[in-house]
């Protein structure tokens, strides 16, 4: 065992802030996930279930999928390129870079880019690197690598932030996190308006369609695929979907086992780059698929863990993450992992090696609350056992799988093959294997060990072991008996059957439930559904006639003396809308201006369930407009109104849209404390018409 | 004409706690069952297991295959984890192995943790006894979790007499035992089992029930250690409490 992984552990457990966040984001955690779960229309077990199988099929075809996916992604007009190890993806997006205008790039969450160290790169090659995800930003402004897969700065209290803010942002000091988070606001516009390059990652892969999958809650994840004018998205090979039916299953879990959330704020649905005639998207879109060790897992005994959708549950229930914390999760050389709990313990070894990272495998008490927070049923002890496995026997695991025991980068082995085993622990368990398959001599050391436990601690039934025991560090052992139960049973006294128990049936212990059956919905419960839904996700509301619509608008513009607004082109809206709004005095234009506050958009449809505008883009439906004003103004027929995710992603025409975007509510985020911000890079507000 | 079962009373059993081995079997024969123990047992081989060292796991594994082979009958086990390496450790570690998979696969089968056997199997939630106190439980992870047995033995303190069941604060979370990790990483064990005496005191109930030697071992090592006056109890104790006893 590494010291330096004990010596962050203790760290770990000695630090109060720590543990008052970690026990925070647990708790919230874990309620928000049961909450969320509660919504579903469907049983979650089976859903669970149903997730579990299309990502097992996806992986056990892997390469099917990917062929189709690559394939349906170049039709839409992207330009795709494949790494086989960090240093080529690095080298991919270095040269791609270098054809930008400008030396920033605005990074939204990458957990790619964090595997293959891109910041660094970029960084050397004298790009002027931005992550804009706040959590992210935080992090990287105080040089550290993210806690936690989701909330990267869980670790930090708002005290921490503020500092951090006045030391390198040069505000004054505060401790509040709405100033804070309009801090980064502010700044990070102005990265998003002078980015070369945007670079994102990819939840998920669509196969059928080529659909690359975003799902952010402020709004910087759009950001930076529509406004820089080159865009790279960074994803693992093993993150795809076959249908956009497959998508709309792993869309109902991924959010609500993150965030609690039934949807993230913006899932982003994107094709292809800008076309001609369009007034926002990037020029160029390129996706670089990123194998980096995947597909020797793949091969390997932790297969099942390239189905993590990487939700960030596991680490949330996991007691040990809850006392450790991220930065915790170390390489035997020091290098913390982009991927820390339950499922990093199982990736990280996977990925870069089990001689490196597979002693994380053994801090686990094989609890099972990751199996069962985790969204795709992983099974989670079965992965971590075999990662024990291999790192107990390392020379003899390399001959026989496929598992990774050098470094991807190419370098020799970093460490020595030597048993992740502690030295005495693994001599005892020999000596242990050897006596206990043997009765006679099991019985043997049962009386050495009632013998000599009574010259050790004559009068107590307690023993007090030595620290250096691992049980004795805080905990007493109970004095092995001198008649063990196996001599004891001939003597025992037969006890008559209790002829007064009475059977009561047993309680059913299974736990499924029929699933609910959708029923047709009239369109009034529809939109009573969505008003309901968006006004929880701090959105506003209002039903009107086509003719009253003008007024309405006019009169919300006027209040909050707008005069100008970008919008959609005048043929997605009622007829006589924009000419209305004209002649009522407000500049209406399509084209993008960064100081205009209000965006007027249409939308395909709404999701009743969610609360959700689907908003297509291309096709004179700028993206902007939703996305850079202070307020977005939507206009929904509710007659476009559908029930279901399910029912949006199956609208017929989604592929031809450049972009998609389903917009759930204004831009928040809870990256502070797990505090809840409204308003980070999208919207402050959310206003929507329905008529 | 009676049920006869195998009792596999697991090696902590044996050794630390014999009178739990006996509750057992007192349990077992009022529930109208024939108890035989067959002799030769030794361990489970979890503890090889859990540290990875399978090469050392195999043969306790195979030793303990071999003793139940011989005999017939459900095989009943008085905790969780234990049952739980037979049912889902042993077909992991015979997996590539022809000759071993199936009879380890036959001795799982046949195998069942003591309180889903009482209510599943012979369809039994009252058992006559009689405890007067307050009782807490506490949800051991592999039983729980990998076995899916948790209405069961509440279902069965329900039963008991005079006992007045509180339900344990966040009782599904771990103890901080977990076999070889609560002696490779005792800080982390230490802080877990922290969190689980702290809801023990909450519970206000003097005692813990629990269904797994292994958790009992590690609640009981640190309530000691801090002199506290709770203890964490084997279910069988409290169901062998009968009325009708001299």
């Amino acid at each position: 065992m590494p010291d330096t992984f004990h010596e962050q552990i203790r760290t770990a457990l000695d630090n109060p802030t720590l543990q008052m966040a970690l026990d925070g984001n647990a708790e919230r955690r874990l309620k928000a996930l049961n909450q969320a779960f509660a919504t579903l229309p469907e049983n979650r077990e089976a859903l669970r279930q149903r997730a579990h199988a299309v990502r097992a099929h996806t992986i056990a075809h892997l390469d099917h999928y990917l062929d189709q996916f690559i394939a349906n992604a170049q039709a839409n007009g992207l330009i795709v390129h494949q790494a086989v190890n960090a240093q080529e993806a690095v080298g991919i997006v270095l040269q791609i870079a270098r054809g930008a205008h400008s030396k920033v790039v605005a990074k939204s969450k990458s957990m790619v880019s964090e595997e293959i160290h891109l910041n660094h790169a970029l960084e050397a090659a004298g790009f002027n690197p931005v992550e804009t995800d706040l959590g992210e930003y935080i992090i990287q402004l105080r040089g550290e690598p993210p806690a936690h897969i989701i909330t990267p700065a869980v670790h930090l209290t708002r005290t921490q932030v503020g500092k951090t803010f006045a030391e390198k942002l040069d505000i004054p000091f505060t401790e509040d996190i709405p100033t804070l988070t309009a801090t980064a606001r502010k700044v990070l516009r102005r990265t998003f308006l002078e980015a070369g390059l945007g670079l994102s990652g990819v939840n998920f892969g669509v196969a059928e369609t080529g659909t690359l999958t975003l799902v952010t809650n402020e709004g910087n994840g759009r950001m930076c695929t529509t406004l820089p004018p080159l865009h790279v998205a960074l994803m693992g090979i093993e993150r795809l979907v076959p249908t956009l039916d497959d998508l709309a299953l792993m869309l109902y879990l991924l959010p609500r086992s993150a965030t609690g959330q039934k949807l993230s704020v913006y899932t982003s649905l994107i094709h292809s780059p800008r076309r001609p005639g369009e007034l926002d998207g990037p020029d160029e879109r390129h996706l670089v698929l990123v194998d980096n060790g995947r597909r020797a897992m793949r091969q390997s005994p932790l297969m099942e863990g390239l189905y993590c959708i990487r939700c960030g549950a596991c680490l949330n229930a996991c007691p040990v993450f809850r006392e450790i914390g991220g930065h915790a999760y170390q390489a035997v050389d020091g290098r913390i992992t982009p991927y820390p709990g339950p499922i990093g313990s199982v990736v990280s070894p996977g990925l870069f090696g089990v001689p490196e990272f597979g002693h994380l495998a053994r801090a686990s008490s094989l609890c099972g609350a990751c199996k069962e927070a985790c969204p795709v049923d992983i099974d989670l002890p079965k992965l971590l056992l075999r990662v024990r496995a291999a790192g107990a026997d390392l020379e003899g695991y390399k001959k026989t799988s496929g598992l990774s025991t050098q470094d991807k980068a190419g370098t020799q082995p970093s460490v020595k093959l030597r048993s992740h085993v502690p030295l005495g622990m693994r001599l005892s368990l020999r000596g242990f294997a050897w006596i206990a398959s043997s009765p006679a001599l099991f019985s043997m050391a049962q009386r050495l060990a009632g013998f000599f436990s009574r010259i050790i601690s004559p009068r107590s039934e307690w023993l007090r072991l030595p620290r250096f025991t691992g049980w004795g560090y805080s905990k007493d052992f109970p004095r092995p008996t001198t008649r063990p139960f196996h001599e004891r049973f001939a003597t025992l006294a037969a006890v008559p059957s209790a002829n007064e128990y009475r059977a009561i049936p047993a309680q059913p212990t299974g736990q499924f439930e029929p699933a609910a059956e959708t029923k047709p919905v009239s369109h009034e419960a529809l939109v009573d559904r969505f008003c309901e839904e968006l006004t929880v996700l701090g959105g506003a509301a209002r039903r009107c006639t086509v003719n009253e619509l003008a007024g309405g608008l006019l009169e919300d513009l006027n209040d909050l003396g707008i005069t100008a607004l970008q919008a959609w082109d005048e043929e997605h809206f009622p007829a006589g809308l924009i000419p209305a709004l004209r002649l009522g005095g407000i500049l209406v234009q399509a084209t993008p201006d960064p100081t205009l506050r209000a965006g007027l958009t249409g939308a395909l449809a709404g999701i009743a369930e969610t609360g959700t505008l689907v908003l297509p883009g291309g096709g004179g439906r700028p993206q902007t407009a939703s996305l850079l004003p202070e307020i977005h103004f939507a206009v929904l027929r509710q007659t476009d109104l559908v029930q279901t995710l399910v029912e949006a992603l199956r609208l017929p025409g989604l592929r031809d849209f450049p972009t998609i975007v389903l917009v759930s509510g204004p831009s928040r985020t809870a990256d502070i404390e797990m505090t809840l911000t409204i308003g980070v890079h999208g919207p402050r507000e959310l206003r929507v018409f329905i008529v | 004409m009676s049920t006869t079962i195998q009792l596999f009373v697991t090696c902590i059993i044996d050794m630390l706690y014999p009178e739990v081995g006996e509750a057992v079997v007192k349990v077992l024969q009022r529930a109208g069952v024939t108890v035989e123990f067959p002799a030769g047992q030794t361990c489970c081989g979890q503890p090889a297991f859990n540290a990875g060292m399978r090469a050392q796991a195999r043969p306790i594994a195979m030793h303990t295959i071999r003793v139940f082979e011989k005999t017939q009958g459900h095989v009943i086990v008085p905790s969780g984890s234990c049952a739980a390496m037979i049912r889902h450790g042993y077909p992991e570690l015979f997996a590539e192995d022809e000759e071993w998979l199936p009879r380890a696969r036959l001795l799982a089968e046949r195998t069942f943790e003591l309180t889903e056997y009482l209510v599943d199997q012979l369809g039994v939630t009252d058992l006559g006894a009689r405890f007067p106190g307050k009782l807490t439980y506490h949800a051991s992870c592999h039983l729980l979790r990998d076995l899916g047995v948790n209405s069961q033995p509440r279902a069965l303190l329900s039963g008991v007499r005079e006992a007045e069941l509180v339900e344990l604060p966040y009782t599904t979370e771990c103890c901080g035992f977990g076999g070889v990790f609560s002696v490779e990483h005792p800080e982390i064990s230490t802080a877990m089992l922290e969190r689980k005496i702290a809801n023990i005191e909450a519970s206000e109930a003097p005692l813990v029930v629990s269904c797994d030697g292994g958790c009992i071992t590690n609640i009981n090592g640190g309530l000691r250690r801090q002199g506290k006056p709770q203890r964490a109890v084997h279910i069988a104790e409290i169901l062998a409490q009968a009325d009708n006893e001299r």
